[in-house]
């Protein structure tokens, strides 16, 4: 009997061959294979099978399903992050992905419940699981305070959650603002007090009275008054303060990219200036600070006859 | 005409002119331009006491007259000018003013036009050498000439202006246009300086030198000063009468705020550069103008005061400073001649007033909130999320505090919808600060601060009217003794007739009122300011 050789094809039929195909395309395209790939690939392949093998590593949770502009994509899944899937059933995995999706900033528990459409209590012992998993956690949010909201566990939070450097522990730190207000208040002051000392030519002494965001930044770096970290937009935040004060002014004038400091071809100089009205004269009289101006009435019980206030200053 | 402004006109009127005119005069605020008839048939006064009061007020210039509404042939109808009467309340620093411009001299000029209202030159020369040589040692007098020659220093700088001829009244001065209309009265009356001959001094002969003034008896006295003195002499300016120029005195008033401004802001050569540009063009810009005549730099370079010997080159980096700077002060219009460089005055006044509002948020409020309306003038509208960010304050103070600027009506709250039917929870609202509002606001609260503080001297004086009797009674008793030449211990006996706990309490009172006075004149300041912005957005 002559052997018949027997090519044991590759069926390419086959489920498994196609999946493991499909596993080695997304391996050697790390970010993403598109259907036309797997297509190009396994020309014979009919679009059922392929839809079949598709399904079947998804539900492994071994291909990662993504949309871009152009359709969908299939990744490999981290076999990491798979393993630490395993022994969470289908509910936990969608409302994990869902966090995952909302980055830094975190997902308010309403909304993961819209977005996966699970019953509430369904979401909060899921919420409870994934939390004791220490997969995710909870962060409080500075803008509301009851409202919590939750991210993976190893991500920072986002500045508009915690309100960046200026809060510590969900709590405006007002002492902390003022006293880096007045910080800089006096260092851009003693800069415009020498260049006015050093009588020169006018132009020369308003433009050394000019201090730019940078070297404010690194005045108070080296005061070390702080014990976070400040960055220059931080510090910019500091001095428009200052000017809703009208302590100082600000310009801004254009600059080489490379300097140190410029943003964008700019640069920001700020200057302390003095008021340029004496306090005005309504305020000198007590009619001017008094709170119960609007109710004063000649012949009523507060008039000016009578005024209290008035009786004070006159003896004062 | 607001109730406040009413009020503070009645309370004026009352202490400079008496009770009658201050009748007549609210009277006529409250109900517009009415004709004789009615209003002695409203006041119940007679017809008599009406005409006066109303010669008093016209002779003030607080009121004026035309014909009826009905045609030529009706009764002419009277109105009362608000404006003019708030006017008053400045009268000191009219004549403060023109005291540190032209000496005792100018004073005395200012202050007796201010009280008669109107009056020919020759008058008021004689007049004020009279004072001023009562005022001089014995044996020295004021000559004519040299009053005036001040008083025509004081025409030449557009301070005093004659007053128009009345169109068709008949006393017209003689020097008046051929071209004035005699039949066909304007609706309006015309303004001083639409008449060519408004700054033209009069010959006018005038030689002599003041006279001395004997001492009389009291009761004398007081009689000789309230009539006028009946001159027979005529001296060739009958009929033309001169009246004090506010709108002259307001800019110079306002140019001292823009110097004093730039002085405070920049340095004192700055500020004299400014004072420089405003002197030359005093009489070339009109009253309402936005900006002052453009001048060159060369031109500034040549009129600078002697003392201050700078450099063209400083002089034109000064100049640039001045334009750059964010206060908009000075601007640049062309480049003809070193530069050619205007005062924007309106921006001017703008900047000034609101740096005034600013400064009451600031002194009634707080620090803190007054950022926070700093900042709403300078980013228009925000949400409150927004004010909380960019002014550094906790959210519960910024709430509180936004919250009280809102209940005194100096935020507005501003609605922007996204659905229709503006439902809270999908309304954005914005605040936002409008300054003309807030400054008009404000206005409005000076002037019930000034009459308030006019009604509570008047109280203190009244309630101490008895003290105030008794102790002029004894000053005039020791006037009489020391006169007559008395001894010392007579002088003493009367002395003694005030108790020290009087003499304090005279003391005490005389404080009060120093005290009531000199904030009327500060808050005066500030109606100065608020009413040159919201007169200047007016009219541009």
């Amino acid at each position: 009997m002559a052997e018949v050789k027997v090519k044991k094809e590759t069926n390419l039929s086959e489920p498994a061959e196609i999946e493991n195909r499909i596993k080695e395309l997304c391996q050697q395209f790390p970010q993403g294979i598109t259907d036309q790939v797997i297509q190009n690939d396994l020309p014979h392949l009919e679009p059922q099978q392929r839809a079949m093998a598709l399904n079947k590593l998804l539900s492994l949770g071994q291909l990662d399903l993504l949309r871009n502009s152009s359709g969908l994509l299939y990744r490999l899944k981290d076999t990491q992050s798979a393993s630490k899937m395993k022994g969470s059933d289908n509910q936990e995995k969608l409302v994990y992905q869902i966090i995952e999706d909302a980055g830094n900033k975190g997902i308010w528990s309403r909304d993961i419940r819209f977005k996966s459409n699970l019953p509430l209590t369904e979401i909060n012992k899921i919420l409870k699981n994934l939390e004791s998993k220490k997969l995710i956690k909870a962060v409080k949010s500075v803008a509301a305070s009851k409202k919590k909201v939750y991210m993976l566990y190893n991500l920072q939070p986002d500045r508009t959650v915690t309100g960046g450097a200026w809060y510590s522990d969900q709590d405006f730190e007002s002492e902390f603002v003022e006293v880096l207000n007045q910080q800089c208040f006096k260092f851009l002051q003693s800069k415009a007090e020498a260049a006015r000392d050093g009588k020169q030519s006018p132009m020369v002494q308003r433009n050394s009275s000019f201090a730019t965001s940078h070297e404010v930044w690194k005045y108070i770096c080296e005061l070390g008054i702080s014990k976070v970290d400040l960055s220059m937009d931080d510090i910019e935040t500091i001095l428009n303060t200052l000017i809703y004060d009208g302590k100082v002014e600000m310009t801004v004038i254009a600059a080489k990219e490379g300097t140190v400091g410029s943003v964008d071809g700019q640069m920001k100089l700020y200057r302390g200036v003095n008021a340029i009205l004496q306090p005005t004269g309504l305020v000198k009289t007590p009619c001017g600070l008094c709170p119960v101006f609007h109710d004063c009435h000649e012949g009523g019980e507060i008039s000016p006859s009578s005024c209290i206030y008035m009786s004070e200053w006159l003896d004062f | 005409m607001t109730a406040q402004e009413i009020r503070l006109c009645g309370l004026l009127l009352q202490e400079h002119f008496g009770e009658m005119v201050e009748k007549v005069g609210t009277h006529l605020l409250r109900s517009g331009a009415q004709n004789l008839r009615t209003i002695v048939q409203e006041t119940n006064l007679s017809v008599d006491l009406v005409k006066k009061c109303l010669c008093v007020l016209v002779q003030h210039g607080a009121c004026c007259f035309t014909s009826g509404r009905k045609g030529p042939g009706s009764p002419t109808e009277y109105q009362a000018c608000c404006d003019r009467i708030l006017r008053v309340l400045r009268y000191p620093r009219y004549i403060y003013t023109a005291k540190t411009l032209y000496g005792d001299t100018g004073e005395l000029i200012i202050e007796e036009l201010l009280q008669r209202g109107h009056m020919t030159m020759s008058s008021t020369v004689k007049t004020v050498a009279d004072r001023l040589t009562q005022n001089m040692e014995e044996g020295h007098s004021m000559d004519y000439s040299e009053v005036s020659s001040s008083f025509s220093k004081l025409v030449e700088t557009h301070f005093l202006q004659r007053c128009p001829p009345v169109g068709g009244a008949g006393t017209s001065g003689s020097t008046a246009p051929a071209a004035a209309p005699a039949a066909t009265v304007s609706v309006a009356p015309p303004t001083p300086e639409s008449f060519p001959e408004c700054y033209s001094v009069p010959h006018v002969s005038l030689i002599g030198r003041g006279k001395r003034q004997l001492v009389p008896e009291n009761g004398e006295d007081q009689r000789n000063a309230k009539r006028a003195k009946m001159d027979t002499e005529t001296h060739g300016d009958e009929g033309i009468y001169w009246q004090v120029n506010f709108e002259r005195f307001h800019q110079h008033f306002r140019d001292q705020a823009i110097i004093s401004a730039v002085a405070n802001k920049l340095d004192q050569t700055s500020s004299e550069i400014v004072r420089t540009i405003l002197r030359m063009s005093e009489v070339t810009t009109s009253a309402t103008a936005a900006c002052t005549k453009p001048l060159s730099a060369n031109e500034i370079f040549r009129s600078l005061p002697a003392s201050y010997n700078i450099p063209r080159h400083i002089l034109d980096q000064y100049l640039t400073l001045l334009v750059d700077d964010p206060m908009e002060f000075v601007g640049k219009t062309g480049e003809s001649g070193g530069g050619m460089f205007v005062v924007n005055l309106h921006r001017a006044l703008a900047n000034l007033a609101r740096n005034t509002v600013e400064s009451i948020v600031q002194e009634r409020f707080g620090s803190r909130s007054a950022r926070i309306f700093r900042l709403l003038l300078r980013k228009r509208h925000l949400e409150q999320k927004q004010v909380e960010d960019f002014a550094m304050i906790p959210a519960k103070e910024a709430k509180d505090m936004l919250y009280t600027l809102l209940s005194h009506n100096l935020v507005q709250l501003q609605e922007i919808p996204k659905t229709p039917d503006f439902a809270p929870s999908r309304t954005f609202y914005l605040y936002t600060v409008n300054q003309l509002p807030t400054a008009r606001m404000l206005l409005q609260n000076c002037y019930k601060t000034v009459a308030n503080l006019i009604e509570r001297r008047l109280f203190e004086t009244k309630e101490n009217k008895r003290l105030l009797e008794k102790s002029q009674r004894i000053e005039a008793i020791l006037a009489s003794l020391q006169a007559s030449g008395a001894e010392p211990e007579q002088l003493s006996e009367v002395e003694e007739m005030i108790s020290a706990p009087e003499k304090q309490q005279l003391d005490v009172l005389k404080l009060h009122v120093n005290k009531l006075d000199s904030a009327e004149n500060q808050v005066d300041e500030t109606v100065f300011i608020l009413e040159s912005y919201v007169s200047s957005t007016s009219t541009s």
